[in-house]
């Protein structure tokens, strides 16, 4: 490819085997810049596993990961950070016992081109950007649920990231954070930010994205516009009769 | 501005007290207190490795064993000048350090435990078992570094390796490694998802800390003159951590001051035998339930409650990390 292109990143026959599990089984998806879709799917249909190795934690059982035009599905995950692919967790994994501060110059300071103070400034923007701005100098392991899922954001955020993977930012967290971190997203994605949001909440999800994808099993069932997707025979099928949080 | 903390001015004092120490004491404790900077040693880089980054290796004093049988052997059978043979051991434990951080990147908790465990006995082992090169139980003949029966240039020397070596980690720690490696001990994968090449640092961390443990033995074997392998017994290995812990295992001088007080304790304890051992124990529960941080960040604490109350006006321009 000579330019970058629209299509920065695609996956393609992607597959996760834990043993006999098929966790994830020929997977492939492609994603323009600036584009922002949802992945759903029923419990332990593969949307954790899938965020796992386009992030480098996961190492696949097989199948490609391209990122602007490079293939880096042997990489390790902090070299998928520093090409700015960047994730949040399904479980809050911040540095409990660093500050709020602390928690988001790790990710600036991992560029050893940034220099500590601009670190540091960029930091108080993000706090700035997420109201979190007060909470500074707090252990991170002071924080309420719903603000340890904004840290996290916030932490994605400080790699300046290409491609944001947020492994469901709505779960657990109360009504009033949930419209703020809604309105969080589509700010993010109005400048200019590519996104893939996992998540139960449909209600939520359709409030944000116009694409939605969907697994089952391990595989992809569907992917297109989210009002046609839900109408879609095999998706009613996927989820009825399976347990969702929402 | 002359605003120093409370950290800083009761390092001052202490190094001050170190250095005139040697003045007002007979022969025996200067020799204690020059054993003494060897477990300051040995606590403060464990107090690295284990407090601050996380990885709680059991092989520290096996380092401490590697260096100091590497420069004896080296100095002695191999007939190198003492400063190559120093030299040499100490290249040996920054290789070996770097191996055995590569063999243990998987690792974590119990099982980097157990591994360093396994490792530093089979070590200590060999020691044993080799009589041909080590004398084995037999002890092997260190040469001095110092000419003269007085053991007060060991006791500088030892004081000096202390003070370079928290210089040396405070150093390392000031710069975004200290960030990452507490990065690493708070998550591992966080810090990986964040950028950081986790690899790198903990095996630099294992370099780290594993050459100055080996300079910890260096210092020991030509100080004391002879090396069995019981320095690398677990109960040293056990003494060490409760010196860090005592002292406040995420805190370098923290580690320093708990080596000095258990060691010291120990040995005025001395007549009791092994009935020392039980109150360190005992100490060693009181600090973990009381003082999870070890003394040093309480001692801390109380002093800087004791400035702010002095402290007329609130200073200027938010808290300092000093
Ligand atoms: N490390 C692992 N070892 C073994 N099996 C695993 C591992 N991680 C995931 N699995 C299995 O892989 C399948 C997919 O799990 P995954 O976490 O990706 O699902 P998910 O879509 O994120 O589910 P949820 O909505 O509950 O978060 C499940 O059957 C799960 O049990
Ligand atoms: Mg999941």
């Amino acid at each position: 490819m000579a330019d970058g292109g629209t299509m920065f990143f695609s996956v393609n026959g992607l597959s996760k085997h834990f043993g006999g599990i098929h966790a994830v089984e020929n997977l492939s998806f492609t994603l323009e810049r600036g584009e922002i879709l949802g992945l759903i799917g029923p419990n332990g249909s593969g949307k954790t596993t899938t965020i796992n190795m386009v992030t480098g934690a996961l190492r696949p059982t097989g199948g490609t990961i391209v990122v602007e035009g490079s293939d880096m599905a042997h990489s390790p995950a902090h070299l998928f950070a520093r090409r700015g692919v960047a994730r949040t967790f399904q479980v809050p994994r911040l540095f409990r016992r660093m500050t709020v501060l602390e928690n988001l110059i790790v990710p600036a300071l991992s560029d050893y081109a940034e220099r500590r103070s601009t670190a540091e400034e960029r930091a108080r923007g993000v706090l700035q950007f997420l109201k979190l701005g007060h909470l500074a100098n707090q252990y991170a392991r002071a924080l309420s649920g719903g603000q340890q899922k904004l840290l996290e954001l916030g932490r994605a955020l400080m790699l300046k990231p290409r491609l944001l993977l947020l492994d469901e930012p709505f779960a657990g967290v109360h009504p009033r954070l949930l419209e703020e971190i809604i309105d969080h997203i589509k700010s993010l994605n109005r400048d200019g930010h590519t996104i893939v949001l996992v998540d139960h909440n449909l209600e939520a999800i359709q409030s944000v994205v116009t694409r939605v994808m969907v697994m089952a099993r391990g595989q992809k069932i569907a992917d297109g516009n989210v009002a046609e997707v839900l109408q879609n025979p095999d998706v009613v099928r996927a989820y009825t009769g399976t347990r969702t949080s929402h | 501005m002359l605003h120093l903390s409370f950290t800083r001015w009761s390092q001052a004092v202490l190094l001050i007290v170190a250095l005139l120490l040697p003045l007002g004491m007979g022969p025996y404790w200067i020799h204690v207190g020059a054993i003494a900077w060897y477990y300051a040693l040995l606590a403060a880089s464990w107090a690295l490795l284990a407090g601050y980054a996380g990885q709680f290796s059991f092989a520290h004093v096996a380092f401490a064993a590697l260096g100091g049988y590497a420069s004896a052997l080296c100095a002695g059978q191999l007939g190198f000048s003492l400063p190559v043979a120093i030299i040499t051991a100490i290249l040996l434990a920054a290789v070996i350090g770097a191996l055995i951080g590569a063999l243990v990147l998987r690792l974590s908790g119990p099982y980097l435990a157990l591994f360093t465990l396994a490792i530093s006995e089979i070590f200590r082992l060999m020691l044993v078992a080799e009589e041909d090169v080590t004398r084995g139980m037999l002890g092997l003949p260190v040469p001095g570094l110092f000419t003269g029966k007085s053991d007060i240039p060991y006791y500088y020397l030892g004081l000096a390796l202390v003070v370079l070596a928290l210089v040396a980690m405070n150093g390392l720690l000031a710069t975004r490694v200290g960030l990452f490696l507490r990065a690493i001990r708070e998550d591992e994968g966080a810090a990986r998802a964040s950028g950081v090449d986790t690899t790198r640092y903990k095996i630099l961390v294992f370099v780290v800390t594993s050459v100055i443990a080996a300079i910890a033995g260096i210092y020991y074997g030509h100080f004391i003159g002879i090396l069995t392998p019981n320095i690398a017994i677990l109960p040293e290995m056990g003494l060490v951590i409760a010196m860090a812990v005592i002292g406040g295992i995420e805190s370098l001088p923290g580690a320093v001051i708990g080596a000095v007080v258990v060691f010291l304790l120990s040995e005025t304890l001395r007549s009791y035998g092994e009935w020392r051992f039980v109150l360190m124990g005992l100490a060693l529960i009181l600090v973990q339930r009381f003082a999870q941080n070890g003394l040093f960040p309480v001692l801390e604490s109380l002093g800087r409650r004791r400035q702010e109350r002095r402290a007329a006006i609130p200073s200027v321009g938010g808290p300092s990390n000093g």
